[in-house]
């Protein structure tokens, strides 16, 4: 199926009378996925949103559930259910990759997290592929290719103009049994005087200038929990965290609760493996009290722990820590200086 | 000879429930062990055990409107999970002001489990500080439970003072009157009333002798008491492999997703508390 660009308004505006669709554009002060309206300008040259759309599935804050005590004065709990049916139009395909790695986290080893199930189960990915990744994008580098995003239901392929005004074509394929019923929503936004034949989409050979060697790097750190490394790279890191915020893949939560008289509500919140007290004892023990230890958490965790126990990178190559990390703790920097670190130390 | 299996990644959510949620119960029952140690009882609603928990396992014990706490169930009974809490922080304090009645939250189980199957007919040596009998005891009243299939069972245990002696009047009147059960208890200070043992643990367990001879050595303590007693068992000539431990970290899931008890590629809510030493020497950081 092709779609003109100038046909997307039209396509997003019927989507959204069925479930809440989510594009990328500015809002806040910041770009994200936004809630279509007729009022949002969805702004598809976007190459990564600043804010990953991994708050879908995973909200920065969560209501879990509600208690207190009824009028007989016996204790309740009430979950608090508020899954939609969501698309989310226009992820990047480092994006659809890290929504494999919170499926793993979420969803297997005993145990599924029955809220992130229930998003999960009513989300539609409708992937956009990079026809120009950013400077700091790297994804290449750690597997993926910026014009395939596999788990997607559907994929947008940017295909050149159309026609004489410019007017973008997408060449549209479904690539699960849910993005293929989802596209009898889409036949009536679809270009009709032209064929897919006719178009050639955005090619395999877009790829990011900045590279990284991954080859070696968890096997490496296997042996590199103790070294000085660590102390040399941590030091001018804040601890601020915004790594860990703006990171796709980054999944670590804190649960907590608020009170009104005699009813509450539980609810967690993402959090930063790089705080202090994220690992602080109740006694006041803290197994990662230094700097180094936590970016050394950080680090090993993505790189290989992450590997060992889901057989993947946590990192995604997104580039949105490279590019918001206010010390320039860069992450290819590092993998760099980890290839070329000597482990007989 | 063959080491004995510890299972891991073996904890599975309760079919049916959302595992992140609280069963409503109330308090059953309140026992003062210590100045600043009580043991409580958790009965459902419906008067009923919550859950079951294997030895080992744990739970998040929640005073609901103020927050939750991993403890390990230290033992259990017909109709309700005991836990043991000392008094450190926010919530503990809240803890420890509940009387029988009161309203908690319950969640779990959690994690694996001591390897009560595989310890079958072995001779075992219990060292505890404090505290870490917590852990301890739900195996050790599991195993008086079906007391002839099990060994020899030896205690070391120690605290600060006397007040320190989680369970003390039981472990020191009860314990020893059961078949093959010696206990030795010392205290690391003089105290009035104290005419026992006055030693650190580490070397009261090297005083005393005790020799691997097929035994299986279960260690839970503070971290110096753990690590100056881990080297008191090498040097006794355990295996590493024949020492068992219980961890503890920062928990706010319990289920393996919020990241914080991240060791290496293990969580240790969901893949642990309990391993084996030798386990614990192939996980970067664990004995750190």
């Amino acid at each position: 199926m092709i779609l003109r660009h100038s046909s997307l308004e039209g396509l997003l505006s019927t989507l959204s009378t069925g479930a809440r669709v989510y594009v990328p554009a500015k809002a806040d002060g910041v770009t994200k996925f936004v809630l279509y309206s007729s009022s949002v300008r969805p702004d598809f040259s976007i190459t990564n949103t600043t804010m990953p759309p991994k708050d879908l599935l995973f909200p920065q804050t969560q209501h879990m559930y509600r208690y207190g005590t009824d009028a007989e004065g016996v204790p309740y709990v009430e979950p608090v259910h508020d899954a939609d049916d969501v698309i989310v139009f226009g992820m990047r395909p480092c994006d659809v990759r890290s929504i494999e790695c919170m499926d793993d986290v979420f969803l297997t080893k005993g145990f599924v997290d029955v809220s992130y199930q229930a998003k999960r189960e009513r989300l539609l990915m409708v992937a956009m592929a990079c026809t120009a990744p950013a400077p700091t994008c790297f994804c290449n580098s750690m597997g993926l290719c910026p014009t395939a995003a596999p788990l997607a239901d559907i994929l947008l392929r940017p295909a050149g103009a159309t026609d004489a005004s410019g007017d973008t074509a997408y060449l549209v394929e479904a690539q699960s049994e849910k993005g293929q019923a989802a596209l009898a929503q889409w036949e009536s936004y679809k270009a009709t005087d032209t064929s897919d034949a006719d178009f050639e989409p955005v090619s395999a050979a877009v790829s990011c200038s900045l590279k990284v060697s991954m080859v070696g790097v968890k096997d490496k750190l296997e042996a590199m929990f103790d070294h000085p490394i660590w102390e040399q790279l941590s030091k001018k890191c804040i601890t601020c965290g915004t790594c860990t915020f703006v990171c796709p893949t980054c999944h670590c939560f804190d649960i907590s609760q608020e009170n009104r008289l005699s009813e509450g509500t539980r609810f967690r919140c993402w959090d930063s493996c790089m705080f202090t007290a994220y690992t602080e004892m109740a006694g006041g023990h803290n197994p990662r009290a230094s700097k180094s230890a936590r970016v050394r958490q950080r680090f090993m965790h993505k790189l290989c722990f992450f590997e060992q126990r889901y057989g993947k990178t946590l990192c995604v190559g997104c580039g949105r820590c490279v590019e918001k990390c206010p010390v320039a703790l860069d992450i290819t920097c590092l993998i760099d200086q980890i290839g070329a670190a000597d482990v007989a130390y | 000879m063959s080491h004995i299996e510890i299972e891991h990644g073996c904890a599975r959510s309760v079919e049916g429930r959302d595992a992140l949620m609280p069963l409503p119960c109330r308090v059953l029952a309140v026992s003062q062990e210590t100045s600043d140690v009580k043991a409580l009882r958790i009965t459902s609603l419906q008067g009923t055990r919550p859950f079951d928990a294997k030895p080992g396992q744990t739970a998040m014990l929640s005073i609901i409107p103020s927050g939750e706490c991993m403890f390990c169930v230290s033992s259990q009974g017909e109709d309700y999970l005991e836990f043991t809490v000392k008094k450190v922080g926010f919530v503990t304090e809240q803890l420890h002001a509940l009387r029988p009645g009161d309203a908690v939250g319950l969640r779990g189980p959690y994690g694996n489990w001591f390897p009560y199957e595989g310890l079958r007919g072995k001779d075992l040596l219990f060292i505890g500080g404090g505290i870490g009998m917590a852990p301890l005891r739900s195996l050790i009243t599991y195993l008086f439970d079906c007391r002839s299939e099990y060994g020899a069972i030896d205690l070391v245990y120690s605290g600060s003072t006397p007040d320190d002696l989680v369970f003390c009047r039981e472990i020191q009147e009860d314990w020893p009157r059961i078949d093959g059960v010696t206990v030795h208890l010392s205290v690391y200070r003089e105290s009035p009333g104290w005419d026992g043992e006055v030693a650190f643990t580490a070397p009261f367990l090297e005083r005393l002798g005790y020799a691997p001879d097929g035994r299986i050595a279960v260690l839970c303590g503070g971290p110096s008491l753990f690590r100056t007693c881990l080297a008191s068992l090498e040097k006794l000539g355990f295996a590493p492999e024949d020492i068992i431990t219980t961890l503890e970290m920062r928990m706010k899931c319990g289920i393996g997703k919020c990241g914080r008890c991240n060791i290496g590629s293990h969580y240790i809510c969901l893949d642990g508390p309990v391993f084996s030493i030798a386990e614990l020497h192939k996980i970067p950081g664990a004995l750190h």
